[in-house]
C-alpha cells in the first residue's frame, strides 16, 4: 500500500525489476488516492469560483448548473462598488501592511537579542516568548479586550495592528535563522567601532533577509485572515476588515449571494496569487520551524 | 576631540550591556500589555461580576460553580471535547497518511503537495461560507450532486440535523487544517534516513511493515508536534464555525470559545462567567500540552 522507495531514484531500477508488478498497483492506487483528496480540496473553490459570476437566478436554479450563462464581470464591478467593500478592502490593506511592518520590526529585534546577546534573563525572557504560543487569543479574549479599551484603542487601527504584532512564532523563526549568523562578523565590526543598532541594521538585517521574507509572508496571510479579533476591535463598520464584513453579510442576508460569493473570490485571491509566487519559501518556512 | 569623549561616555550606555534590553523592549511590551497581563487579569476578572465591562463586583467563586452548573457551558465543553477529540485524531493521521503517500509519489508530487496546503491560505471564515452554502438541504452543490449520482430525492440536511452538524464542523475543520500537518510530517519523513528504508527493503519488509516499524517510530518527534499543534488549533477553531453553522442547530457545534464570546459581546454581558470560562479552557490547553510533551519525551527516550 505504500511504497516508500522514491529516496533514492537511481537505485530503483533494480527493485521494479524483481517485483514488476505490485509497485504498479500500488502506485495507481496511491496515485488515484491522491486526485480523489485533491478533488476534494479544488472542486469546492472551483464551484465558489464558477458560482461567482453567477447571476441570482442562476444560483436559484435547481438543480444547479456548473456553468454560469457569461463569465461577464458584472457581480464582480458591483461588488467593488457597494455595500462598502473598497472601505474593507482598504482596511484589509491598511492593517495588514502595517501589522506586518510592525511584527518584521519588533519580531527582528528581539530574534537578534535573543540569537546573539548573552543578557540576565534572556532564557527567561524566550521561555516566555514561546510559552505565549499556548495562549491563543481567543481563549483570553475579555481581558485583552479589556486592555484595548483601557488604552482607549478600541475602534482604531492601532487596535487592529498592535495587539497581534508581536508573534511568538516570528521571533523564533527568526531567532533560529540569526543563529547561523557567524559571530566573527559581529565582533569585526564592532571592532570597527560599528554601535549596536548601526550593526543591527546594516550587517544582520541584510543577512537575515530570506527568514524575513517567509515571516512577512506569514505575517500577511494570518492578518488577511484575521476574524475574531477585528470583530470585537472594530465596533464601527467603517473600520471592518474583509473576512468581518463578509460574515456578516452572509449571516444578514442583505446583500444579494451572487454578490458575496464575488467579495470571497476577491478576498482569497490575493492568498492565491501569493502562494502561487512564493509556494517554495512557504513550505520551507513551514517545514524549518513549523509555524502556520 | 569632544566628540570622541562623549562617544567614550555613551558606549557603556548604548553599548554591549544595555543593547539586548532595548532590542526585546518592544516586543515583549505588547506582550506584556496584551498577552501576560490579559491572561494573569482574566484570572482575576473571573472572580468578579460585571454586566457592563466598567464595575465589576468581587464574588468569589460563584461564577465557577455558576458555570459548572450550566447547561449551556456543559454542553459548549461537551461538544469542544468531541471536536478537538476527532478533529486531532483524524488531521494528524490523515497527515501521516497523506505525507507518506506524496512523499512516495514520483510524478507531480509538488502539484499534490500544493493542493493539499491551499485551503490553509485560506480566510476561515470564507471556507465556512463556501462548505455552508455547499452543504445547503434543497439547493446546496453536494446533495444536488448525490440527487444526480444515486438519485436521492432529499439529502440529508447536513447543517440542520443535530446528529450530522458535529461530524460537518470537524469535516470542515480537517479539511482545512490538514495540509499543514501534512507539511510538518513530509518535513519529518525528508529526516529519516534512506539507508533505513534500503535495508528493510533487503530484509525483504513489505510496505505495511516498513509503514508500522520504520517510518511511526520514526516520525514520533514529528508525530508529537502536529498532535500538540492541532489540540491548541482545536480548541481555537470559531472562525469556520461561525460562518458555518454559528454553533447551531440547537447549540449542537457551539464550543467554548464561542461561550466565551457571546459571554463577552453578546447581551446578556456576563464577563466573569466568560472569563472563568477562558481560565478553565486555558487551564486545559496547558495540561494537556505538558502531558502530551512529557509523555512523548519519555517515549523518546526509551
Amino acid at each position: 500500500m505504500f511504497n516508500l522507495s522514491t529516496q533514492d531514484r537511481g537505485k530503483r531500477s533494480s527493485w521494479t525489476t524483481i517485483l514488476q508488478k505490485p509497485p504498479r498497483i500500488l502506485d495507481v492506487l496511491r496515485g488515484s488516492f491522491l486526485i480523489l483528496i485533491s478533488l476534494s480540496v479544488l472542486a469546492p473553490l472551483a464551484w465558489l469560483f464558477l458560482s461567482s459570476f453567477k447571476t441570482r437566478a442562476e444560483l436559484g436554479q435547481r438543480p444547479p448548473v456548473l456553468l454560469p450563462a457569461s463569465f461577464g464581470l458584472e457581480n464582480y464591478t458591483t461588488a467593488l462598488d457597494s455595500f462598502g467593500f473598497v472601505t474593507y478592502l482598504t482596511n484589509s490593506v491598511i492593517v495588514t501592511v502595517g501589522a506586518t511592518l510592525l511584527t518584521l520590526v519588533i519580531n527582528s529585534m528581539a530574534a537578534y537579542a535573543f540569537a546573539k546577546y548573552n543578557f540576565r534573563g534572556r532564557d527567561f525572557l524566550f521561555v516566555v516568548t514561546l510559552s505565549t504560543i499556548m495562549i491563543p487569543i481567543q481563549v483570553i479574549l475579555i481581558p485583552i479586550y479589556q486592555a484595548v479599551a483601557a488604552m482607549g484603542m478600541v475602534n482604531t487601527y492601532w487596535g487592529l495592528i498592535i495587539p497581534a504584532a508581536a508573534t511568538p512564532t516570528g521571533v523564533f523563526l527568526l531567532r533560529q535563522y540569526m543563529l547561523t549568523i557567524p559571530d566573527e562578523l559581529i565582533e569585526a565590526a564592532r571592532i570597527d567601532g560599528m554601535g549596536e543598532f548601526r550593526l543591527f541594521l546594516t550587517i544582520i538585517l541584510p543577512l537575515t533577509k530570506p527568514a524575513l521574507a517567509v515571516l512577512a509572508i506569514f505575517s500577511i496571510i494570518w492578518r488577511w485572515n484575521d476574524f475574531l479579533w477585528p470583530l470585537i476591535v472594530a465596533q464601527d463598520s467603517s473600520l471592518y476588515t474583509l473576512p468581518v464584513a463578509i460574515a456578516l453579510f452572509n449571516s444578514q442576508l442583505v446583500v444579494p449571494f451572487n454578490l458575496v460569493l464575488a467579495m470571497s473570490v476577491l478576498t482569497i485571491l490575493p492568498v492565491i496569487v501569493i502562494f502561487l509566487f512564493l509556494q517554495k519559501s512557504i513550505v520551507t518556512g513551514i517545514a524549518q520551524t513549523g509555524l502556520k | 576631540m569632544t566628540k570622541s569623549s562623549r562617544k567614550a561616555m555613551w558606549r557603556p550606555i548604548t553599548g554591549r550591556h544595555i543593547a539586548p534590553y532595548l532590542f526585546v523592549l518592544p516586543n515583549m511590551l505588547i506582550f506584556g500589555i496584551f498577552i501576560i497581563w490579559p491572561a494573569i487579569n482574566g484570572f482575576n476578572i473571573s472572580f468578579y461580576d460585571s454586566n457592563n465591562g466598567r464595575t465589576f463586583t468581587p464574588v468569589g467563586l460563584s461564577n465557577y460553580e455558576r458555570i459548572l452548573s450550566d447547561d449551556v457551558f456543559f454542553q459548549a465543553a461537551t461538544n469542544t471535547a468531541v471536536f478537538v477529540f476527532f478533529f486531532v485524531a483524524i488531521s494528524s493521521s490523515l497527515a501521516v497518511v497523506l505525507a507518506v503517500l506524496v512523499n512516495a509519489q514520483k510524478s507531480f508530487r509538488s502539484f499534490f503537495r500544493a493542493v493539499i496546503f491551499l485551503p490553509v491560505l485560506l480566510s476561515p471564515v470564507i471556507v465556512g461560507l463556501l462548505w455552508g452554502w455547499i452543504l445547503q438541504r434543497r439547493s446546496g452543490g453536494l446533495n444536488s450532486l448525490l440527487e444526480l449520482v444515486f438519485g436521492f430525492e432529499e439529502g440529508p440536511g447536513w447543517l440542520i440535523d443535530p446528529s450530522l452538524s458535529m461530524a460537518v464542523i470537524v469535516f470542515v475543520g480537517v479539511w482545512t487544517n490538514v495540509g499543514f500537518y501534512t507539511l510538518i510530517a513530509l518535513a519529518g519523513l525528508q529526516g529519516i534516513d534512506p539507508n533505513i528504508y534500503e535495508a528493510a527493503r533487503i530484509d525483504g519488509a513489505g510496505p505495511l511493515q516498513v509503514f508500522r516499524q520504520i517510518t511511526l517510530p520514526l516520525l514520533a518527534p514529528t508525530i508529537l508536534v502536529v498532535l500538540i499543534l492541532s489540540i491548541i488549533a482545536g480548541f481555537q477553531a470559531y472562525d469556520f464555525i461561525y460562518s458555518l453553522t454559528g454553533g447551531g442547530p440547537y447549540g449542537s457545534t457551539m464550543l467554548i470559545i464561542q461561550y466565551i464570546f457571546e459571554s463577552a459581546f453578546q447581551p446578556p454581558i456576563k464577563y466573569g462567567l466568560g472569563s472563568a470560562a477562558g481560565v478553565l479552557l486555558f487551564i486545559t490547553i496547558m495540561v494537556i500540552t505538558l502531558v502530551n510533551f512529557i509523555v512523548g519525551r519519555r517515549r523518546g527516550d526509551v
